[in-house]
C-alpha cells in the first residue's frame, strides 16, 4: 500500500515538502542569514549555496542508495540462501577516497578566496563636518558588548593612537551612541568589537558574519550595506541571564543624512526649560548620574557597574530603542511609547531579567510616580526624535 | 595481582576488616561486583536514567520555546536546564552508555574472561555515578550551572555566575572525567593484553577496533579537560584568575583547552555508535562488512585527525585569519575518513539478503541521518559559510543530526541487537519497528527544521523569541516533534517491561538469535557469570560465523554446524574470576563529601578525604581471593587458576 502510494504520489510530497520549506524561509525574517544586503554577506552566501548544493546532491545520492538497498535486498522470505560474500574492492575504497578529497580540495580553494576577501579592509572615506570643518573620515567604529547592550563609539580623527586594550577604561570618543549603529550605506565600515565583560557576538546577518567581542581582546571586523536601511542583530555568544534581550540594529543612511547626524550627535545636551524637565534632571544628577553619561552634563569617570559603562544619553530621543534594543521608544505614530519608559524607569529589572543586586544591569530606582514624570521629561529633552520612516524601520516586536 | 599476592605473602592472614565480599545477587553483591558484565548493566542503567533526565530538560527547552516570549522557565531557570540537558546528555548518558557496550561486550568480543584490572572497573563507574549525583545535586544546592555545558570564561567567573551551580559543574565533571580517565587505561590495557590466541588485532570485531581508537581519544583528551576544570574551580574556589584579562588571564585560554577536549570527545561520542553498527549491518546483510581495513583505519584516521580540529568551534572567536583557514581545511578533510565509512556500510549491505529487524533499523537510521549531520558539518567547515551559521539554530541541527542521528540510533541499535546477550530474552521486533519509525519521524520533526530556523537566524541558547522573525511555526513543529521523540522512549520502556514480563519463567532464548558473527555469541544467552567455558582459540575475522558456516565446492555458503554445536553451554565449574571488593564504591562515597566541602564548607573535605584514604589502603591490603572464588561448583579447588591468556 504504502510503496504504491510513495511511487505514485512520491514527487508531489516532496514538491510539497520544498514548498513547505521555502514558505518558512520567506516570512518576515528580519535575520535571514540567506538575504544578503551587503558585499561581505554576500561573498558568504555565494559560497555557502553552492556547498550547500554539492551537499543535496550527496544527500540523494547517499538516500537514493539507501532506498534502492531497501528496495532491492529486502529479504522477506527468511531466505536460508546468503548472498555472495564479498568482502571489499580497494579500487571501490580509493575511488572514495579520492573522489571526495577532490570535490573538497575544490571547495577549500574558493573557501580561502572568500576568507581572504572577509579579512581585507579598503581605504575609504567620507566627508563630515567637526568642529565646523569638513574632514575626511574612514568610517571605523568601535563596538563594546557588555551585559546586556552595546555601544558603538565613533573616534572621528581615527584610531590611530587610541588605545582600545582595556574596553572598561577606554580613550573619550567624539559620539557614544547605544544598540543602534548609524554608518552610511555603500562605504565600508571597518569594526573594531571588545567587551567590557563577558564575551558576547556582534552579528549583522543582513551585512555580515559574526565576530566575538571578548574581554582583553580587539577583533577587526567590516559591515557594509549596499542601500540606506534598518538591518538587525542579535548578541550571538551566551552571555548570560538577558543574552537573548540583547538585540542591535544597524541603521544605514545615506551620506548626507550621516553627515547630518554626525553634526547633531556632536552637540552636547542643553539645559532643560521646563520646570518638571528642570526637576526630572535633578533627579538624574542625584540617581542615574552613577552610572550614565550625557555630554555637557556629568562626565564620564566610570559608572558603578561591573562593566564601568551605562548607556551614554546624551542623545537618546534619537534613538528609537532602548534597553539592548528590545523596547520602542515610540508609537508608530512618532509619539512617545511612555507606558513602555515609565515601566523601565519604575522597576527595570522586573521588565528585563538582570542582576542589578550584582552591580549588572540597571536597578529598580524606587521613584515615585511624580518623579518618573518628571524623569521622563527630562530625558524627552535629549536629543531629537527621528523619522517617522526610521522609526517604522527599526519597529521591534 | 602479583603485587598484591606478594602483600599477602608478607601479611599472612589478612585483617578481618579487610575480607573481600562474597559472590551473590543480592543488592551487596551489585555494589561489590567487578564483574565486568555487571557493571556494564550497571552503566547501562545509570545512562539511561540521565538519559530520561536529560529528555526531560529538553521537553522543558522546547515547552519554552514553542511559542514566542515563552514563560514555561525564566531566563535564569531556562540557562541552568540547557546548560544541564548539554551536560547530562553527553556526560551522563551517551558516554556512560558507550561505556556500557564496551565494558559488558570488550571482553567477550576479544575472548577474554573480564577486564585487566577489574577493580578499577568498578572505580569507574562508582565514581561516574558520584560525579553524574553531585553535578544534579546542584539543583537543590542553590542552583544548577548556568554557563552553558561549553562553559566560556568569563562569564563562569564568580561574579557572572554566583550562584554554586558552576563549582558543581567543575568538580562535578571532574569526577566522570576521572572516571572515564581510569576506564579507558584499563579497556585499552584489556584490549591490547586479553585478546584469546589467535585473536590478533586485524581479527578484531570493528566495534572493538572502535572502542580501542575511544579509550585512546579519551586516554589523551581527559587530561585536558582536568586541566581546564581545575583552573575553574581554583578560579571560583580560591580567586585564580586564569581567565581574566585585567590581570593578564586570557578569555580565550578556557576556550582552547574546553576544545581540544571537547572536539575529540565527539569522535569518542561517534566513534562506538559506528562501532555497534559496524556489528549489525553484516549480521543483518548476511554479509561480511566491506572493506574491513578500510573501515579500521578510517575509524584511527578520525582518531588522528580529531585532534587537528578543535577550532572550528572558534572561527569567529577572534583567533587570526591564518588559524581559522587551517582548521578550516582540516575540518573539511575529516569528512573523507567518515565518507568512506558511510560508503562501506552501504557496500556492505549492497549485495546483501537484508533483514529489516529493529536492530538493523536503527543502524540504517544512523547511516542516513548522520549523513545529513555530516553534510551540514561541510556546510559549516567552510568558515566564511560558519560566521552566519554559529551559535544559530544551525549548528543545533547539524549536531543533533550527529548526536542523536549518528549515536543515540547507534546505541538504540545495540541495545536491541545485545539485548538477548544480556538479559537472555528478545525485545519485541514489532515494538521495536515501531519505536524506530516513532523517534526517527519525531527527530526529523524535531530537528530537521532547526536547520531552518538557523538559516532565519535564530541565535542559540536564547530563553525566549520576540514575534516577527518568522521563528514561530517550525519552533512548534519542533516542540511537537520532541514530544514524539519522547513516546518513542516510552515505547522502548514498555518494550522492555513486556518483554521481561513475557520471559519470566520462559527458558532463555537460543544462543544465536540473529545468526551472529562475532566471539561474544559463542556464549550462551544470557552470558554465564565466567563468560567462556573454555577461552576459545581464534582462526579468523568474524570466528564464530565461520564455526558456522563453510563453503562448498561451488563456493557458495553452506551450514556445517548449528549454533547450539558452536555455542559453549556455560557450564563450566571452577573457573576462577576476580572476586568482588567494597572499596571501589567506598573510594567512590568520599569524592561527593570532598565536592561538596570544597563548594560549602571546607571541612567536609576531612570525611571525604578519609573515606579516599581509607579505601585506597583498604584497596592495597585486601585479600586477593574471596571466600569462594572459583565459580561454578564450590566444592571444586581454585587452584586450577586460569589466566586469561595473553597473545
Amino acid at each position: 500500500m504504502i510503496r504504491k502510494y510513495l511511487r505514485t504520489r512520491g514527487p508531489t510530497a516532496v514538491g510539497l515538502g520544498v514548498l513547505t520549506f521555502l514558505t518558512g524561509c520567506a516570512a518576515d525574517a528580519e535575520l535571514d542569514t540567506l538575504n544578503p544586503q551587503g558585499p561581505s554577506a554576500r561573498s558568504i552566501d555565494n559560497l555557502f549555496d553552492p556547498v550547500f548544493y554539492v551537499a543535496v546532491v550527496v544527500f540523494i545520492f547517499v538516500f537514493a542508495g539507501t532506498f534502492i538497498i531497501w528496495w532491492r535486498f529486502r529479504d522477506d522470505h527468511d531466505d536460508e540462501e546468503f548472498p555472495h560474500q564479498f568482502h571489499g574492492d580497494t579500487r571501490l575504497e580509493l575511488a572514495w577516497t579520492i573522489v571526495p578529497t577532490l570535490i573538497l580540495v575544490v571547495i577549500s580553494v574558493f573557501t580561502l578566496i572568500t576568507l581572504r576577501g572577509l579579512n581585507e579592509t579598503e581605504a575609504n572615506a567620507v566627508t563630515i563636518e567637526v568642529g565646523g570643518t569638513a574632514t575626511q573620515w574612514e568610517p571605523e567604529v568601535v563596538v563594546v558588548g557588555q551585559q546586556w547592550w552595546w555601544e558603538f563609539r565613533y573616534y572621528l580623527n581615527g584610531l590611530d593612537g587610541v588605545d582600545l586594550t582595556d574596553a572598561r577604561h577606554l580613550p573619550p570618543a567624539d559620539i557614544v551612541t547605544a544598540n543602534q549603529m548609524v554608518i552610511p550605506a555603500g562605504e565600508e565600515i571597518e569594526l573594531s568589537v571588545t567587551s567590557r565583560d563577558v564575551i558576547h557576538s556582534f552579528w549583522i546577518p543582513a551585512l555580515n558574519g559574526k565576530k566575538d567581542a571578548a574581554p582583553g581582546r580587539v577583533h577587526p571586523w567590516k559591515l557594509e550595506a549596499d542601500e540606506p536601511g534598518v538591518y538587525f542583530g542579535q548578541c550571538t555568544e551566551f552571555c548570560g541571564l538577558s543574552h537573548s534581550r540583547m538585540r542591535m540594529q544597524v541603521v544605514a543612511v545615506t551620506l548626507d543624512d550621516f553627515a547630518a547626524w554626525v553634526a547633531e550627535q556632536l552637540q552636547p545636551a542643553a539645559e532643560p526649560q521646563a520646570a518638571a524637565a528642570q526637576r526630572g534632571m535633578e533627579i538624574y544628577q542625584s540617581q542615574c548620574a552613577r552610572c550614565h553619561v550625557i555630554d555637557g552634563f556629568n562626565d564620564n569617570d566610570g559608572a558603578d557597574l561591573v562593566a564601568n559603562a551605562a548607556p551614554n544619553l546624551t542623545h537618546l530621543m534619537s534613538r528609537t530603542t532602548y534597553a539592548g534594543g528590545i523596547f520602542n521608544m515610540y508609537e508608530p505614530d512618532g509619539s512617545l511609547d511612555r507606558t513602555q519608559l515609565e515601566a523601565w524607569l519604575r522597576n527595570s529589572p522586573a521588565e528585563k531579567p538582570a542582576y542589578a543586586e550584582g552591580r549588572r544591569g540597571m536597578p529598580a530606582m524606587g521613584l515615585d510616580e511624580g518623579q518618573i514624570d518628571d524623569v521622563v521629561a527630562y530625558l524627552t529633552t535629549l536629543g531629537r526624535a527621528p523619522s517617522l520612516d526610521v522609526i517604522a524601520a527599526t519597529e521591534v516586536e | 595481582m602479583t603485587a598484591t599476592t606478594t602483600v599477602e605473602d608478607v601479611v599472612g592472614q589478612p585483617l578481618g576488616v579487610y575480607t573481600r565480599p562474597r559472590g551473590g545477587n543480592g543488592w551487596r553483591d551489585w555494589i561489590t561486583t567487578v564483574d565486568h558484565k555487571k557493571i556494564g548493566i550497571l552503566y547501562g542503567v545509570a545512562a539511561l536514567f540521565f538519559f530520561v533526565v536529560g529528555g526531560i530538560e529538553a521537553l522543558l527547552i522546547r515547552l519554552q520555546l514553542a511559542t514566542p516570549n515563552g514563560t514555561v522557565l525564566g531566563a535564569d531557570m531556562y540557562n541552568q536546564v540547557f546548560t544541564m540537558h548539554g551536560v547530562t546528555m553527553i556526560f551522563l548518558a551517551a558516554m556512560p552508555l558507550s561505556a556500557a557496550f564496551a565494558n559488558y561486550l570488550i571482553p567477550l568480543q576479544i575472548g577474554a574472561r573480564d577486564v585487566a584490572l577489574p577493580r578499577l572497573n568498578a572505580l569507574s563507574f562508582w565514581v561516574f555515578l558520584a560525579g553524574g549525583i553531585v553535578l544534579n545535586l546542584s539543583w537543590v544546592l542553590g542552583g544548577a550551572p548556568d554557563g552553558g555545558w561549553f562553559g566560556y570564561a568569563p562569564n563562569t567567573g564568580i561574579v557572572f555566575s554566583p550562584s554554586p551551580g558552576m563549582d558543581f559543574y567543575a568538580l562535578g565533571l571532574q569526577m566522570t572525567g576521572i572516571a572515564s580517565l581510569v576506564s579507558s587505561i584499563n579497556l585499552t590495557v584489556t584490549i591490547l593484553n586479553m585478546r584469546a590466541p589467535g585473536m590478533t588485532l586485524f581479527r578484531m570485531p570493528v566495534f572493538t577496533w572502535m572502542i580501542l581508537v575511544t579509550q585512546l581519544l579519551l586516554v589523551f583528551a581527559m587530561p585536558v579537560i582536568a586541566v581546564a576544570l581545575f583552573l575553574l574551580a581554583f578560579s571560583r574556589l580560591f580567586g585564580a584568575r586564569f581567565f581574566d584579562p585585567s590581570v593578564g588571564g586570557d578569555a580565550l585560554l578556557w576556550q582552547h583547552l574546553f576544545w581540544i577536549f571537547g572536539h575529540p570527545e565527539v569522535y569518542i561520542l561517534i566513534l562506538p555508535s559506528f562501532g555497534i553498527i559496524s556489528e549489525v549491518i553484516p549480521t543483518f546483510s548476511r554479509k561480511p562488512i566491506f572493506g574491513y581495513p578500510f573501515m579500521v583505519f578510517s575509524g584511527i584516521a578520525i582518531g588522528f585527525m580529531g585532534w587537528g580540529v578543535w577550532a572550528h568551534h572558534m572561527f569567529v572567536s577572534g583567533i587570526g585569519p591564518i588559524s581559522v583557514a587551517a582548521f578550516s581545511l582540516s575540518t573539511m578533510f575529516i569528512a573523507v575518513p567518515t565518507g568512506v565509512k558511510i560508503l562501506n556500510w552501504m557496500a556492505t549491505m549492497w549485495g546483501g539478503r537484508i533483514k529489516f529487524s529493529a536492530p538493523m533499523l536503527f543502524a540504517v537510521g544512523v547511516v542516513s541521518m548522520f549523513t545529513i549531520g555530516g553534510l551540514s558539518g561541510v556546510t559549516h567547515a567552510i568558515s566564511p559559510a560558519d560566521t552566519q551559521q554559529t551559535d544559530t539554530y544551525y549548528i543545533v541541527a547539524h549536531f543533533h543530526y550527529v548526536i542523536f542521528g549518528g549515536i543515540i540510533f547507534g546505541l538504540f541499535a545495540g541495545l536491541y541487537f545485545w539485548w538477548p546477550k544480556v538479559f537472555g530474552h528478545q525485545l519485541s521486533d514489532l515494538i521495536g519497528k515501531v519505536n524506530f519509525w516513532v523517534m526517527l519521524v519525531g527527530f526529523n520533526l524535531t530537528f530537521g527544521p532547526m536547520h531552518v530556523l538557523g538559516l532565519q537566524g535564530m541565535a542559540r541558547r536564547i530563553d525566549s523569541y520576540s514575534p516577527g522573525f518568522g521563528f514561530e511555526f517550525w519552533n512548534m513543529v519542533s516542540t511537537i516533534g520532541s514530544f514524539l521523540i519522547a513516546l518513542s522512549i516510552a515505547i522502548f520502556v514498555v518494550n522492555v517491561i513486556r518483554s521481561a514480563m513475557k520471559a519470566k519463567g520462559q527458558p532463555p532464548c537460543g544462543p544465536d538469535p540473529w545468526d551472529a558473527r562475532s566471539l561474544e555469541w559463542l556464549t550462551p544467552n544470557p552470558t554465564p557469570v565466567h563468560d567462556f567455558d573454555e577461552i576459545p582459540v581464534v582462526e579468523s575475522l568474524d570466528e564464530f560465523w565461520h564455526r558456522k558456516y563453510g563453503t562448498d565446492e561451488n563456493g557458495r555458503v553452506v551450514r556445517v554446524a548449528s549454533a547450539e554445536e558452536v555455542c559453549q553451554d556455560g557450564s563450566a565449574v571452577g573457573v576462577h574470576l576476580p572476586s568482588p571488593s567494597f572499596w571501589p564504591i567506598v573510594f567512590a562515597a568520599g569524592l561527593p563529601f570532598i565536592a561538596l566541602g570544597l563548594i560549602f564548607n571546607l571541612w567536609l573535605t576531612v570525611p571525604g578525604g578519609l573515606l579516599v584514604v581509607m579505601a585506597i589502603y583498604a584497596w592495597v591490603f585486601e585479600p586477593v581471593d574471596d571466600p569462594d572464588a572459583a565459580h561454578g561448583d564450590v566444592s571444586e579447588v581454585a587452584d586450577t587458576t586460569e589466566e586469561a591468556p595473553v597473545v
